[in-house]
């Protein structure tokens, strides 16, 4: 099978990527953030394991609108449906405009200040009254 | 067929596997001066090689650095049949062993775990109690950089950590003001993750990404908290070399292993002494694999005990959604805070033991779309998936939940008829079901847990009876004790059948507890591997 995503199956990826993830409530579809362009062929290069499910699905959508084809595939062949909407959700969820719009800076590093500052929950005696109420385990049986 | 080449140096010491326990050995080995080599399969992972601090992280880890290896499916790991197991084993293959992906939440037992024959009636009790190991525990903690808060309630009193505890986040203090309102038990976790620089290692970023592997090379595994040190002290580590059998003397003891390396040759390390530090999966495996093969009982196995009575730790969890920003993907993952309300037996419920709860961050957006394929597309996708986004992410957080599993000798991991590695090395089958006591031990923690939720101030919960993914710990298979008609090992992991061939991994453990098990394993080997150097003079060795 051949696994070269050439512009027609590009467009039919972009066209089921879409009925999956549309424009609405405030947030872009998947292919106004180009999810059917470098960035696939990048999450497919990262994954090669998911070639195979993906090209099936697109190759078997040919001919038939997005809604269709999708809906087909979720009852057919479930895997390929699988593959397409991760590789269209990851790429989505990669964009900075999405990562922005969901307030997600990614895995961020923001180490703590001073890891040496007493902590909210001493200072507020939140946990003195974990303290409070005593020890909770069984000693060892003499 | 490639022929044995033999390796002219005897090592004093053979370790099998780079992992948790092996690096703890070869590290006090080393530095007392004895010669140690360790055969392990992976090779050395660099931090530069995790995705947490890049886009494509959650990508990522639903493959490459996927926890379960049937789904990593590299050339270091070995398949796992669990076409008969409830529940999927988890490891990494590497030097620094399951630590790499380890989420480094650093538990003790409690005193009760050592006792429960004679505190519940059930299984039986180990041959030593929490104050034998308290010592280990607490120098293990100085060798890792364990960060954590002391004076917990739910332990007698001890040592301080060596490092002041993590931040709790968002997530922690919710999950705290619902406790607090129950009335019930709540303490920041304990991390094997520095809070401040420490030993060679970066104080922690909070990056969140510590079951992947840490990129910021501050998470306790063992490639960097005892490699180096082990390596300085000239102990001989050899990657890429996956072993096939430990071969026996005439005298029946130990006198080294064969293993194959990744040209595909055969070699053979000699030793005089042999310790097993492979998992509660590969230690068995390589046992029943060793002395007369496929159809033996295998080697230091007159009780037919090795493989049996293996225990994976069944994990549930509630999951809470808030009505506010609680930056849940924050670190460290790692826990933030751990609760032992629940833990030990009350006969009123209806089962024995207990469980430790967790909180945890609960990662970036695409993991919450990791299994949808033959759901109505309409629920997870379309509108939808914007709502549950905009509802869900970054504003729930799990209580996780380690079920306490009793052994059971129809558990088992034993030789697969037909499968094998990458290098033809027959492959390791589990059988494993879940007990009625584990079962209502999981339905009781449940409820509670979701109690706890509901008091935390959560506007939706869902609870996942049992994770399938969820084999991150490996116990019980070559259990020790005081009676070699019942046990595989001593106290100090030697073997009752073969003098020089010790184990030191998660394998000698004889109940599982509802702690995660690390720091107890290293706790042991650390106890273990002391006990071998202090009496060096009297170890029988093959000639
Ligand atoms: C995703 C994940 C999260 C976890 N989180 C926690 C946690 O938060 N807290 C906690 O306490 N524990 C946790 N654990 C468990 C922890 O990692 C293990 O308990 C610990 O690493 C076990 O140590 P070990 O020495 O028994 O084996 P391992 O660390 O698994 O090491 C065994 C080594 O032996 C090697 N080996 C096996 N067979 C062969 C062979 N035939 N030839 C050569 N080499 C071989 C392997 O390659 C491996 O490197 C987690 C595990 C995973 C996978
Ligand atoms: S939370 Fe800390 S330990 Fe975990 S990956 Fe991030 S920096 Fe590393």
């Amino acid at each position: 099978m051949s696994t070269k995503l050439d512009d027609n199956l590009r467009a039919v990826f972009a066209g089921i990527a879409d009925f999956l993830i549309p424009e609405a409530l405030g947030m872009p579809s998947a292919s106004q953030v180009d999810v059917h362009g470098e960035l696939a062929d990048r999450i497919l290069g990262l994954r090669p394991d998911l070639r195979e499910d993906f090209m099936r699905g697109l190759k078997a959508a040919e001919g038939k609108s997005s809604e269709e084809a999708a809906q087909e595939l979720n009852k057919s062949d479930p895997a390929a449906l699988t593959a397409i909407g991760l590789v269209a959700s990851a790429g989505y969820y990669m964009t900075s405009k999405v990562r922005e719009l969901i307030g997600y800076k990614g895995q961020e590093s923001r180490p703590e200040a001073d890891p040496d500052a007493t902590p909210e929950y001493v200072a507020n005696g939140m946990l003195q009254q974990v303290i409070d109420r005593g020890a909770i385990f069984k000693p060892t049986p003499r | 067929m490639p022929s044995v080449k033999k390796s002219p140096k005897v090592a004093d010491v053979l370790i099998i596997g780079a992992g948790a326990s092996g690096s703890i050995a070869a590290k006090h080995l080393a530095e007392n001066g004895f010669d140690v080599v360790c055969l392990e399969q992976g090779g050395k992972v660099d931090n530069s090689e995790f995705w947490g601090d890049k886009p494509e992280w959650e990508l990522m880890s639903q493959k490459r650095w996927h926890p379960n290896p049937n789904v990593r499916d590299l050339e270091n790991d070995y398949p796992v049949d669990t076409s008969e197991s409830d529940v999927n084993p988890l490891m990494y293959n590497a030097v620094g062993g399951s630590t790499i992906l380890f989420a480094a939440h650093w538990q003790r037992f409690m005193p009760s775990d050592f006792r429960v024959k004679t505190l519940d009636g059930v299984a039986d009790d180990w041959p030593i109690t929490y104050e034998d190991l308290l010592p280990f525990y607490e120098e293990v903690d100085i060798e890792m950089g364990v960060s954590g808060l002391g004076g917990d309630p739910a332990y007698p009193p001890g040592k301080d950590f060596p490092l002041p505890p993590l931040p709790i986040g968002k997530i922690g203090m919710k999950a705290a003001e619902g406790m607090n309102k129950l009335g019930w038990h709540w303490w920041p976790g304990p991390n094997a993750i520095p809070s401040k620089p420490y030993d060679g290692r970066n104080q922690c970023v909070r990056r969140g990404a510590c079951l992947t592997g840490c990129p910021d090379r501050a998470k306790a595994s063992m490639d960097h908290t005892h490699w180096p040190k082990a390596l300085a002290a000239g102990a001989t580590l050899i990657t890429g070399a996956r072993v096939r059998e430990i071969t026996v003397n005439d005298e029946g003891l130990a006198s080294g292993a064969i293993y194959i390396d990744r040209n595909g040759r055969e070699r053979e390390q000699k030793a005089n002494v042999v310790i097993m530090c492979a998992n509660g999966i590969g230690t068995p495996r390589l046992l029943l694999l060793s002395n007369t093969g496929r159809d033996s009982g295998g080697l230091a196995n007159s009780t037919g005990l090795v493989g049996k009575n293996l225990m994976m730790h069944p994990y549930a969890a509630v999951s809470g959604k808030f009505d506010e920003p609680l930056e849940s993907w924050l670190g460290p993952a790692g826990q933030t805070i751990h609760s032992m309300q629940w833990y030990e037996t009350d006969a009123s419920r209806g089962f024995v033991r207990g469980a430790k709860w967790n909180v945890m961050p609960s990662g970036g957006p695409l993991g919450m779309r990791a299994a949808y394929g033959g759901k109505a597309l309409e629920d997870s996708w379309g509108e939808n998936l914007h709502r549950n986004t905009k509802k869900v992410f970054g504003r729930s957080f799990e209580w996780g939940i380690i079920a306490e599993d009793l052994p059971d000798e129809t558990n088992t991991v034993t030789i697969d008829p037909s499968l094998t590695d990458s290098d033809g090395i027959p492959a390791p089958k589990l059988t494993y079901k879940n007990s009625e006591n584990t079962e209502r031990l999981i339905d009781f923690h449940l409820e509670k847990a979701q109690e706890a939720m509901a008091a935390a101030g959560a506007i939706e919960t869902s609870a996942t009876r049992l994770m399938r993914d969820c084999g991150w710990h490996l116990m019980g298979t070559a259990r020790m004790g005081n009676d070699p008609k019942t046990s595989v090992v001593n106290q100090y992991g030697q073997s009752h059948d073969v003098p020089n061939l010790y184990i030191y991994d998660g394998s000698v453990f004889v109940t599982s507890s509802g702690f995660n098990p690390t720091g107890t394993i290293t706790a042991i080997a650390l106890r273990s591997v002391k006990n071998l150097i202090a009496n060096r003079r009297n170890q029988k060795v093959a000639a």
